[in-house]
């Protein structure tokens, strides 16, 4: 432990996430009494019933916000009553616990609790994201529609990878809502879904800037409360005008002085690869906050639209599977599977002065953890910076062992004060 | 019949030895493919020799460094035998990634610490409707044809290919065969015996198991077995990609139950479904991938229920329950069992869940459930 007391200055603006997700939650939640059609969807998919004028719930955005709210372990012991083993994917457990929750009356948090859909999107980025929404079939008989979102392992497969996703998109997933929700697509609202997405993403890069930064300007957990304005808020009133106020707030802390850990910046400049721990953001600040350790960037935030400036209105469907998949931005190549994960983390440990790397290693979700211990070898013989594995859950508490993750982390800090 | 099934056994229990011999034996380059849907017909067209990758029987040492206790079985055996050079006779290894995400573990792993001379990534859509999601897979398909192609230098032809799905057929109709005779005289063979004979066909070339195979049941139609009336069949299901520990298998069989089917991946999933001989090769082997039946819960399919179909195979089987074995750390079969336990539960069926683990798990635990178990069937 540090002899210097490290403190996190606290961002004003990031708390103004909180009403932002909320009123989005609720519109959802209440959207049947007012007689509407509401979709689920997993992968980044409901951008499509977005542009519809369609309530739609994004399966990982879901998680996050039951997870923020205190709400993921109520909903998981309904799912552990209604027969999930515990070994199951955490945000499966929780979807499916939630329905349970619904169709049996059975009482969790009120901000919880969605309608159960009309429609099933099954955006399969990962292999277990079909399998809530084939349960919700079983279970509800809600009718499914699915889209394969392969992560390409080789780079030279995008092209043909990217070619398919177009095609799901274009011949399945749209005649699919129009015939459901019983409209045309409206591809004009798409397109201004895109724009607005383009302007809120362009100022979140202005942002990311301030990470750079010796010391950093704010946090890597600072970041990931605002990642919903880019994603599931896209295009929704308030999302500029979040990154807009954060640029300003960032701004002013350059101006001041201000770095992110008081009293002079951090000591440890850490990447974070993984799943951001939505449950337990206090936790895991509070345990690197105290030896000066500051985690500043990591691979899941940099899944949403890093290059804002290459998106094309005009084009919106071809330009939203782009930035996933075309070969200059391939998302789901360098973000995704472990070959292209290296050479990412290589460039962000050059290009943000890293000092170690933790992997946050989910114990019930395998999608980021991908050949951990093999790329940290790489990248330490690579950089010479030393990583270790912490184990744990996004959202779920029995999964996260406190004494594990000290000891490995304070195993870390003191490699890299050996190496320095 | 004791002969062929105990040359079975040998190969299953030692794959690595067997492999080593049968390499120098055929001077064919061995591919490994990973379970369970690597079609291996390609690889056998062209000209090298396909085979299924397995669990081993060792404890995981090595593979501690590559991936978490937390992964499934057989990615940690197959990891670990890898690393520690078991598999030196594989030239080349082929993973479908888009079956589960340990499968994702594969790819870098061996890349960078086993350096197989020829490594190949298949994406293989789930069965979703479509004509996109099968020109997709023919096209995946024909990619993989194409690195072998390179690989090998050679041009696989279609008459090759035929030939192959020709071989492939006729090992699966004759593992049917066992099967059939099995369901009817199901103390002919014990379950153990049965999961190596078709681990051993995913071993050894199609061409020599067909053979065995061939006289196996010959000698099954012949073989005069006591009916053990006393007996309660069961069904096990589950067990995705892997062996089951032979013990669990024994030790069901111990406690007064006997086993006339299975659902089993190392078992009849198997050699499920022949492969079309007419028309395009690889869009025959595209049909049989996308087809939903047995259900296979990596394959995304929400409108065929798993627990409809077991039940119709215990009731074929006159079984009287279900034994569900779960591989731990499964994602798609864990994610499926909550709702093939309800069905169990809505149709009045018997059934049992084992969780089992690579290393060796507490059989004394598992012994007493299976003995409530088979009291509540009425057993004995």
């Amino acid at each position: 432990m540090s002899e210097i007391k490290y403190k996190v200055n606290r961002l004003k603006t990031t708390n103004e996430i909180r009403p932002l997700v909320d009123k989005h939650w609720a519109e959802l939640r209440t959207a049947k009494e007012r007689g509407e059609k509401v979709a689920w969807a997993s992968g980044p998919t409901f951008i499509f019933p977005y542009a519809m004028g369609v309530k739609c719930h994004f399966m990982a955005g879901y998680a996050a916000y039951c997870g923020g709210i205190g709400a993921a372990d109520e909903v998981l012991k309904v799912a552990g009553q209604t027969g999930d083993l515990p070994e199951t994917c955490s945000y499966h457990r929780l979807h499916m616990g939630m329905a349970e929750a619904v169709k049996r009356k059975i009482p969790v948090n009120d901000q919880a609790i969605l309608p159960i859909p009309d429609l099933m999107i099954s955006g399969r980025f990962c292999t277990e994201m079909s399998h809530y929404a084939e349960g919700l079939h079983r279970r509800m008989n809600v009718p499914v529609t699915a889209v394969e979102l392969p992560m390409a392992f080789e780079r030279e497969d995008l092209p043909r990878v990217k070619k398919f996703v177009l095609r799901q998109f274009k011949e399945n997933l749209i005649p699919t809502l129009e015939r459901v929700f019983e409209k045309k697509f409206d591809y004009d609202n798409l397109s201004e879904i895109i724009r607005n997405l383009k302007e809120a993403a362009l100022l979140r890069n202005q942002c990311w800037e301030f990470f750079k930064t010796k010391p950093a300007s704010w946090t890597l957990w600072d970041y990931g409360v605002s990642i919903a304005p880019v994603f599931y808020l896209m295009g929704k009133p308030g999302s500029t005008e979040y990154y807009q106020r954060l640029l300003k707030e960032l701004q002013e802390r350059r101006e001041k002085g201000i770095p992110a850990l008081a009293p002079d910046g951090e000591k440890y400049r850490i990447y974070w690869d993984g799943w951001i721990p939505w449950a337990f953001l206090g936790k895991f600040m509070r345990k690197f906050t105290p030896s000066g350790a500051l985690c500043i960037c990591g691979r899941y935030p940099w899944e949403f639209f890093p290059h804002p400036e290459r998106l094309n209105p005009e084009n919106p469907v071809e330009t939203f599977v782009d930035s996933f998949f075309d070969e200059d931005s391939p998302q789901c190549f360098s973000n995704k599977a472990p070959k292209g994960n290296v050479e990412f983390i290589s460039e962000l440990i050059e290009e943000y002065s890293i000092d170690g790397l933790v992997m946050f290693s989910s114990k019930s979700c395998r999608m980021w953890n991908l050949s951990h211990l093999d790329i940290i070898d790489t990248l330490n013989k690579r950089h010479g910076v030393p990583g270790v594995v912490i184990e744990s859950d996004m959202i779920d508490s029995d999964m996260v062992s406190d004494s594990q993750i000290d000891t490995r982390l304070q195993a870390l800090f003191e490699t890299i004060d050996g190496r320095r | 019949m004791e002969q062929i099934v105990s040359k079975f056994s040998e190969v299953a229990l030692d794959p690595c030895t067997y492999l080593t011999d049968i390499k120098e034996q055929k001077q064919k380059k061995i591919i490994g493919c990973f379970p369970m849907h690597v079609p291996e017909e390609i690889v056998h067209a062209a000209n090298l020799l396909p085979v299924v990758i397995w669990r081993g029987n060792e404890p995981v040492t090595w593979g501690h460094s590559h991936v978490p206790p937390y992964d499934c079985g057989i990615t940690r055996s197959f990891v670990d035998s890898a690393v520690k050079g078991d598999l030196h006779f594989m030239d080349g290894m082929v993973f479908h990634v888009r079956q589960c995400l340990q499968v994702g573990e594969f790819p870098y792993i061996m890349e960078k610490n086993v350096k197989p001379a020829y490594q190949k990534v298949l994406y293989l859509s789930p069965s979703y409707e479509g004509e996109v999601i099968k020109s997709f897979v023919i096209e995946d398909l024909e990619e993989f044809k194409k690195s072998l192609e390179n690989f090998t230098g050679s041009k696989i032809k279609d008459e090759s290919l035929n030939n192959s799905i020709d071989v492939y057929n006729k090992n699966r109709e004759l593992l049917g065969k066992v099967y059939e005779i099995r369901r009817k005289k199901p103390e002919i063979l014990k379950a153990k015996e049965m999961m190596q004979i078709v681990l051993a066909c995913m071993l050894m070339p199609k061409e020599d198991s067909n053979k065995l195979l061939e006289e196996l049941v010959l000698q099954m139609e012949a073989k005069t077995v006591a009916p053990q009336k006393d007996k309660v069949r069961v069904i096990p299901v589950g067990c995705l990609c892997q062996t089951l520990q032979y013990d669990i298998l024994d030790l069901i069989e111990s406690m007064g139950m006997i086993i006339p089917d299975d659902d089993f991946y190392v078992g009849s999933r198997y050699f499920a479904n022949k492969v079309s001989t007419s028309g395009n090769p690889l869009e025959a082997l595209a049909n049989r991938y996308l087809t939903k039946t047995p259900l296979c819960p990596t394959k995304g399919v929400w409108d065929v229920d798993w627990g409809e179909e077991i039940i119709q195979k215990m009731k074929d089987n006159n079984a009287k329950g279900i034994i569900s074995i779960i591989v731990k750390y499964c994602p798609p079969h864990t994610c499926y069992y909550p709702d093939f336990k309800s069905k169990m539960e809505e149709n009045g069926v018997a059934e049992i869940m084992i969780q089992m683990e690579h290393e060796m798990i507490s059989l004394e635990s598992i012994k007493t459930r299976l003995q409530t178990f088979v009291e509540l069937m009425g057993g004995v």
